[in-house]
């Protein structure tokens, strides 16, 4: 596989978190390392356990596959491989995977001289998986509880997960996490269109840089933000709304049973309003 | 399991290595998550081109700067920007006065029960009427057409600014879909529905019922494919965003956040930034490419949201009754009844008939 | 840095507040699921332990005299006795004792009797509870589709209380500033059900007469006349949380959420709601509304109406009135004899016609009262097919959204 003509300077020994110079090559565009190899075995053995269950399951449809997590009545423990234990599996596999991909991420920010940033970033994705398919089912005291591995089968868990508190859009941190992800894509066609339009200015005029794009946002909407601190607000309200999304999945059973738009009665009630 | 132990070995291993190493030491301390120091000049302004207005004053503030750009302003207010201004304030003056209206004028129970209040779009039975009462969704249409003003105003002010700047219009087109989505909910479905109540009300909680309604009544919105797809690019660009955002910073010590610069002239911060991907997963975008790829997910974002919401009640009625058609639907082994019949009369057990 | 310092006071405020807010407005862990559809559908009842626990204190079955099926018919004995005539003398003075304990327990008899004179009919009381025994016994013989063996007795919604405490009226809201300003659309304030800004009348829109159209779903893919509106949908969605905060149940209880209006992908429950809305219609319309007339006005609601029962006035947040317990058939007396079905009053006499229509499965009834609804049957191991049915009778089109 080729190499970019710049490639070659930086690939380098070194930086490993794991397996010293064991791992440490290339393959393709691919670097492997030790994390590389646990990616790969668990994404592996993952997928293949999801296409077993597809096979014992009543559909080849992709829209139809469904990958169910145990009965309630298997509470924490394990299930009958055809009862659950699949899904078990799947989702010790897909930790696996998602864990090794996260320090892979880290060692290669170490080869580069980067900081840690993008494995902290893909971390917030990871705890939303591990809050929606192992915290929560803890604290509920089942695994039945968590979605299961299908395309239509997780929004079905998801609309009758969502009426089990008669009407989810009440949830305040459900609020706070779709007002994250609506301000991260506000944010995000903000900073590429900033960013192209000042690269690809009108016709015959150069192209402009930081001061323009400053000059623009100023302009319209009075603060201009600039180019680092963009990159940290378009960090901070993406990481927000994964965050967010954990917390309001998280409280919905475990910290509140009961209709979400009754929550805000605590607020209807407050002293001051006597 | 075997995860957690890697992650438990490799932070032993990470803090002996930084405890050896200085360069090590100082990469864990440079996050460039605030700017510790701050040198102040003079307002930095890019002149102004002909025929415009004068810019408003501008100001430093030390809060802002700890994360962003200290400087506030200078702001170009110009005609498009009062123009747009003036209606956006008559709408949220309309919204706002009904609110309170409907709590009486009582100001405490107006702060207490914000949340819930809200201005409704008229009744069905009034159609497309273009003047109902004004008690009964007119002020709904008046606030709705002062804040589809003040929006076009602002968006032709969004692209004036571009043109007069001599850049791209790129923004503005991007907030131009999101003006797709949000004329397709409060006016060109309706039309198409032939019925001004079919519009969102304006209010936090109302427009939330209202958008659980939505979904009751035309048979579960997550089985609609643009709402599919719509969600993707949402949670996409979100993705994207931490992508791109933390590959920046990541690489904030090599100046990876003079992008147009990487653009025009590749550095070391770009390549080390475009590398990482590569090696992590077999592909990567570059300095350009990438706010290519953010500018069209977020606008597919509210482009394939509102071909979606157009779509229902106009084309499909019963958006699960739409996937079953299409063989969507998981199968699950479940427990039905029969349908007893329709509950819309009196009548059945003992009642007068 | 004065700015500062102001934005480090503001933030240790706030982050209290939020803390504040975090530690008291939720409920904590251990928390019950009950399973009530295939595993990993989210087919499941959430319940908190400790609000089971003080629900159950409230639904306790009141201690019961045993039966007295001895002594002549109360008519031969007692005079102006209308519709208890045909009790045997022990067990009517048992249930007068009972009445006494389920809905004046601090008045007692006089509350409806004239003591120096028990056949007068004076008190409004007395022409009422007449009217309440006639309603009793029609909802535990011709309502066995809803109220199953369990029954009813004056307890399972009076609980002590001369009026229940959950009942309705006719309500237009508080005082708006009405003029030109948006007025009364019946919604959007803090009174909706479970504190929601859904309208917060769909009883009178729905649980009397001309009651509007519940099913707002469409039944075809396509658009094919069905004009029911986004709005009418909230009202409908307003009742049916008062259904579920009435029982203590989420709505995955009767729906597969994913096709709300599917019976195929029902619980046998919602056929038992199904009983239930129409009970409840004629309840109000038959025995409610022709009470009204006898009330005096401190019982009537702000617009002068009567008040009238909904879910909550039986079940009082649990899942069956009383969890389940039956009452009602240790008193055979609040049950129509076959025979007396047409003596005993013009308008209490209506015959049932519709149990026939299809029988639907049933839940198995638990001998002892529990707090949690029993689990859904196992699934069948073979899929059923996931065809919605026949759409019922197509709803009348309407574009006018429920006024209340």
């Amino acid at each position: 596989m080729a190499m970019y003509n710049f490639e070659q300077k930086y690939r380098v020994r070194g930086g490993t978190l794991l397996g010293g110079d064991l791992f440490d090559f290339w393959v393709g565009p691919f670097y492997v390392g030790l994390f590389g190899v646990s990616t790969i075995f668990f994404a592996t053995l993952g997928t293949l356990l999801i296409i077993y269950g597809a096979a014992i399951g009543p559909t080849w449809n992709i829209w139809q596959i469904d990958i169910a997590p145990p009965d309630i009545k298997y509470g924490l423990a394990l299930a009958p491989l055809k009862a659950g234990g699949l899904w078990q599996l799947i989702t010790v596999c897909a930790i696996g995977a998602f864990v090794s991909w996260a320090l892979r991420q880290a060692e290669i920010s170490r080869k580069l001289g980067m900081t840690y940033h993008v494995p902290i970033a893909y971390s917030f994705a990871v705890l939303a998986y591990v809050t929606l398919e192992v915290i929560r089912p803890v604290l509920m005291g089942a695994w039945g509880v968590a979605f299961p591995y299908g395309i239509l089968a997780h929004l079905d868990w998801v609309s009758n997960t969502g009426y089990q508190y008669l009407h989810f859009h009440y949830n305040p941190a459900h609020m706070i996490a779709i007002s994250f992800f609506f301000t991260t894509t506000l944010i995000l066609a903000m900073h590429g269109g900033a960013i192209l339009s000042a690269a690809n200015p009108q016709k015959g005029q150069p192209v402009k840089f930081g001061e323009h794009e400053n000059a623009f946002f100023r302009d319209t909407i009075g603060y201009s933000i600039g180019t680092l601190g963009i990159h940290r607000l378009g960090l901070f309200c993406a990481l927000s709304a994964a965050f967010w999304s954990a917390v309001c999945i998280v409280i919905s059973g475990p910290f509140w049973t009961q209709g979400w738009p009754a929550w805000w009665n605590w607020w209807l009630q407050l002293p001051i309003w006597r | 399991m075997a995860g957690l132990v890697e992650l438990v070995a490799a932070i032993a291993d990470l803090a002996l290595s930084n405890k050896k190493n200085a360069q090590e030491n100082a990469m864990a301390e440079y996050q460039n998550i605030f700017t510790r120091i701050q040198p102040r000049g003079p307002i930095q302004t890019v002149p102004l081109p002909l025929g415009d207005d004068n810019r408003l004053g501008a100001t430093h503030s030390h809060l802002l700067g700890i994360f962003g750009d200290a400087q506030l302003g200078p702001f170009y207010l110009g005609r498009l920007g009062v123009a747009s201004l003036i209606c956006g304030f008559i709408a949220f003056e309309v919204i706002g006065l009904n609110m309170l209206a409907s709590v009486n004028w009582n100001f405490v129970q107006f702060i207490r029960q914000l949340p819930w209040l809200g201005l409704e779009p008229p009744p069905p039975s009034l159609g497309l009427t273009i003047l109902p009462p004004l008690n009964e969704g007119g002020w709904w249409l008046i606030a709705g057409f002062f804040l589809t003003a003040s929006i076009l105003l602002w968006w032709a002010r969004m692209y004036r600014r571009a043109v007069q700047l001599g850049m791209g219009t790129h923004v503005a087109w991007a907030f131009a879909s999101a003006i797709w989505l949000y004329l397709v909910l409060g006016f060109i479905r309706p039309i198409l529905m032939g019925s001004w109540g079919e519009a969102v009300p304006f209010g936090i909680f109302p427009h939330l019922d209202w958008t659980a309604s939505f979904s009751l009544r035309y048979g579960n919105l997550f089985y609609n494919p643009f709402h599919m797809l719509s969600i993707a690019f949402l949670y996409g660009s979100t993705l994207l965003f931490a992508m791109h955002a933390a590959t920046v910073l990541a690489t904030g010590r090599y100046g990876s956040e003079r992008e147009v610069e990487q653009i025009v002239h590749r550095g070391t911060a770009f390549e080390r930034g475009m590398l990482f991907w590569r090696w992590t997963m077999g592909f990567n975008a570059t300095a350009e490419s990438i706010h290519r790829w953010a500018w069209w997910f977020a606008v597919l974002t509210t482009l394939t949201g509102g071909i979606g919401i157009l779509l229902t009640g106009t084309a499909v009625d019963n958006w699960y009754l739409w996937g079953m058609k299409h063989h969507i639907v998981a199968p699950y082994p479940h427990i039905g009844v029969p349908d007893p019949g329709p509950l819309s009369a009196i009548g059945g057990t003992g009642a007068a008939q | 840095m004065k700015s500062m310092e102001l934005v480090k006071v503001l933030g240790a405020v706030g982050a209290l507040a939020v803390a504040g807010v975090a530690f008291f407005t939720f409920e904590r862990p251990p928390v019950n699921v009950v399973q009530r559809g295939y595993r990993g559908t989210g087919l499941d009842e959430i319940y908190n332990p400790r609000h089971l626990a003080a629900e159950a204190a409230l639904n306790k079955v009141p201690a019961m005299l045993p039966q007295m099926q001895v002594g002549p018919l109360a008519k031969t004995v007692y005079k102006n006795v209308q519709v208890l005539g045909d009790v045997h003398v022990g067990e009517f003075t048992r249930l007068m004792a009972s009445m006494t304990a389920w809905v004046a327990p601090k008045e007692g008899c006089a509350y409806c009797h004239n003591v120096n004179n028990m056949a007068d009919d004076s008190k409004y009381t007395k022409k009422v509870a007449r009217k309440m025994i006639l309603m009793v016994r029609d909802i535990n013989s011709n309502w066995t589709d809803h109220v199953k063996k369990v029954g009813v007795t004056c307890y399972t919604c009076h609980r002590g209380n001369n009026v229940p405490q959950y009942i309705w009226f006719k309500n237009d809201g508080p005082p708006e500033a009405g003029g030109f300003a948006e007025t009364y659309t019946g919604k959007n304030l803090m009174i909706g059900p479970d504190h929601s800004s859904l309208p917060y009348d769909p009883y009178s829109a729905f649980l009397k007469q001309d009651p509007h159209t519940i099913r707002v779903q469409s039944t075809t893919a396509l658009p094919s006349g069905d004009r029911h509106s986004i709005k009418q949908a909230e009202w409908t969605y307003a009742l049916m949380i008062h259904f579920s905060t009435s029982l203590g149940v989420n709505c995955t209880y009767c729906h597969n959420t994913r096709a709300f209006g599917d019976w195929s992908q029902s619980t046998p429950q919602r056929v038992t709601a199904w009983y239930g809305v129409k009970m409840v219609r004629d309840v109000n319309i038959n025995y409610l509304e022709p009470v009204q007339s006898m009330l005096p006005a401190y019982r009537l609601g702000p617009s002068g109406d009567g008040p009238k029962v909904f879910c909550m006035t039986c079940h009082q947040g649990a899942y069956k009135p009383l969890y389940g317990a039956a009452m009602a058939p240790n008193f055979p007396e609040l049950y129509l004899a076959s025979a007396d079905t047409s003596t005993d009053s013009g308008d209490s006499g209506m015959t049932p016609a519709a149990p026939t229509e299809t029988a639907p499965a049933t839940a198995t009834e638990p001998t002892t009262p529990s707090t949690t609804p029993p689990a859904a049957a196992p699934p069948a191991a073979t899929p059923a097919p996931t065809t919605p049915m026949p759409p019922a009778a197509s709803p009348a089109p309407t574009a006018q959204p429920p006024q209340p």
